[in-house]
């Protein structure tokens, strides 16, 4: 029998009604997810385009409208399907009067930690977390990257399958991020799936190998990083017809180029070297030949990507048929379920 | 269990910060004090010699006075003091239990474990319950010990008391809860608990309320909030009955017991029902 997926969601639909016959605002449009275990998922989006109202209905502190949503197979409805689910929430805020290790031991509890795993449990994720020495130390005393750290500790008490972390390098100074993103790949190393929700794209991109770009309420494109980056990926293109190269080669002259341009490319001198698109690959192999036919000497020919920012920016920026609400409110109205201005790029199989 | 030892615990840690327990067990603490040094009795034959009250002597009437009289007329009085005080200060010292688990960043904690919703607001209430019976039992048990060791009469109706203050207690806080949930305020929550109480003992009266009406919808209205209401007033002369016995009654009809304490856990009931359904389908 085949494991169910640690994360999945079909059709999840959330509507907040505004009033007695009020028409509601649409937070989730009924989008799809899916994460499978040892996988990290980025779920990305502009301010109140559906995120966290995705992972509050995960996690059964809101109720979805329609759709449904399982952990594990366990639907979320159902409180045990939280028994493999580890949480940091945004903005968390722990009891101050508690120190970091009774933090702990009450929330391991609540997740059915017996306390002969807590005593051992505890003193290695304080230590695994930079927070041995505060143990004793009441939580109002700390800092912003001490809590947020006693919050992944929190998550990771019950030693969950599935970690939803809701940014959780927020207010965590640098060297501290980049232990918490090789924590965060450790977990996934040992096979847990993790549903990171973060506005760092510089950190989705280098920890997950997924994710989900959500726009007012849908799923405005979603795949690996590496796909969804591709130079080639650009707005109004077919994904696989079009190929962005970086190319650095001597002996090219005008009259190189013009050939090139006869064969269908298109090439621009930029800077030292030269943005070479070709529609395939196969195109590009013949472009290569005529290069070196020609005498140009090959130094390199890098595929170019754009960052993940770019493909964000791209996707979420305001256009006539589909704005993007800025307010950080719930969710925007929602006039259709499609992906608006994005060509056919945005979605990957 | 487990989880449900953890928040129970974690109330009591709760009010320990907040100086709520402290306060609490101090308040009480001072007036056993009080009572233990203050109050010197000298008892000879079963009746009352003298009596000395921080240290100065009280006049007696010539007459000899009945211990066993003086310590029930002591200890009825007591429980009528402790049933208002009692009952006001649990309430205080537990109806921000919700309004708090609501707060935003803190409920997304609790809610995101393994625990469903009904069972953490009734670990929440439970806990609450625990806090205000285990500074009654203090209070009641040291008011008790105290005065055996003065006046070796030991009357063990007066433990009896306390049951009624923390069934009491029970009820109001299960309203205190109900309103928590719905508006997240625990201000909004100790003013209508309050209000609930005063407004209760009022409608004892509701007969002569009533029968005042012009409209006799109106007089149906008296009539049928009485019964739906806690019986404030009856439970506080239940209590002071407990302790002292039937004499407490003389020129009073006696209240029908059955109809008080089921009606009023009726309510208490039908306000932690609600409060637990409200809580289970809100989205935070």
């Amino acid at each position: 029998m085949d494991m169910p997926p640690a994360i999945e969601a079909r059709g999840l639909k959330k509507v907040y009604r505004s009033g007695l016959g009020g028409r509601g605002v649409i937070a989730l449009a009924g989008i799809d997810l899916r994460v499978e275990p040892g996988e990290v998922f980025g779920l990305l989006g502009p301010n109140g385009a559906g995120k966290t109202t995705a992972v509050k209905i995960l996690l059964g502190l809101t109720h979805p409208t329609a759709g449904e949503a399982s952990i594990f197979g366990v639907p979320v409805g159902d409180p045990t399907s939280r028994r493999r689910v580890g949480y940091l929430p945004e903005g968390h805020r722990f009891p101050g009067y508690l120190t970091a290790r009774e933090t702990l031991s009450i929330f391991g509890r609540m997740s059915g930690v017996a306390p002969q795993d807590s005593r051992r449990r505890i003193p290695a994720l304080l230590e695994r977390l930079r927070l041995s020495e505060w143990s004793d130390v009441r939580v109002k005393k700390f800092s912003k990257g001490m809590t947020q750290r006693l919050g992944l500790a929190a998550a990771l008490v019950h030693e969950p399958d599935v970690l939803l972390l809701d940014e959780p390098t927020d207010g965590v100074d640098p060297v501290g991020r980049r232990e918490i993103r090789d924590l965060l790949l450790e977990e996934a190393g040992r096979g847990r799936a993790i549903l990171l929700n973060s506005h760092l794209l510089s950190e989705v991109e280098r920890v997950c190998g997924r994710v989900a770009v959500l726009r007012a309420g849908s799923v405005a494109a979603e795949g690996r990083i590496d796909e969804l980056t591709a130079a080639s990926l650009t707005a109004g293109a077919s994904a696989k017809a079009v190929s962005r190269y970086k190319l650095v080669a001597s002996g090219v002259d005008d009259g190189l180029l013009s050939e090139l341009r006869g064969e269908g490319a298109l090439v621009e001198r930029v800077n030292g070297h030269f943005d070479l698109t070709a529609r395939d690959r196969a195109h590009l192999n013949v472009l290569v030949d005529r290069l070196r036919a020609r005498g140009a000497e090959l130094e390199e020919l890098t595929p170019v990507r754009s960052s993940l920012e770019d493909v964000f920016v791209g996707l979420v920026s305001p256009s006539p048929s589909h704005p993007v609400s800025q307010s950080g409110g719930p969710a925007d109205e929602v006039s259709d379920g499609g992906t608006g201005g994005l060509g056919d790029w945005g979605k990957q199989p | 269990m487990r989880a449900w030892a953890a928040s129970v615990e974690e109330v009591f840690r709760e009010a320990a910060a907040r100086w709520t327990l402290v306060a609490y067990f101090a308040l009480s603490s001072l007036f056993i004090l009080i009572f233990g040094l203050a109050v010197n009795l000298d008892v000879v034959n079963g009746a009352l010699a003298g009596a000395k009250l921080f240290g100065q002597s009280v006049d007696l009437p010539s007459r000899s006075i009945d211990i066993d009289r003086l310590v029930l007329g002591f200890e009825s009085g007591f429980s009528g003091f402790l049933y208002l005080v009692g009952t006001f200060l649990a309430l205080f010292a537990t109806a921000h239990l919700v309004p708090r688990l609501q707060e935003k960043g803190t409920v997304d904690l609790y809610l995101s474990r393994p625990v469903g919703r009904v069972a953490l607001l009734l670990s929440r209430y439970s806990g609450g319950l625990l806090l205000a019976a285990a500074n009654l039992v203090y209070l009641i048990g040291a008011i008790w010990l105290i005065i055996i060791w003065k006046t070796h009469v030991v009357h063990a109706r007066f433990l009896l008391g306390g049951v009624t203050v923390l069934f009491t207690i029970a009820v109001l806080l299960a309203f205190a809860f109900l309103v928590g949930v719905a508006t997240s305020s625990t201000g909004v929550s100790l003013m209508t608990t309050y209000a609930i109480f005063f407004v209760a003992a009022m409608l004892a009266a509701h007969k002569k309320i009533a029968a005042a009406m012009s409209a006799e919808w109106a007089a149906k209205l008296v009539d049928g909030l009485y019964w739906v209401f806690p019986k404030t007033a009856e439970l506080g002369r239940a209590t002071v009955a407990q302790v002292a016995g039937a004499r407490v009654f003389h020129g009073a009809a006696p209240p029908n017991l059955f109809a008080v304490y089921g009606s009023t856990a009726l309510f208490g009931l039908a306000a932690l029902s609600l409060s637990c359904w409200l809580f289970s389908r809100k989205d935070f």
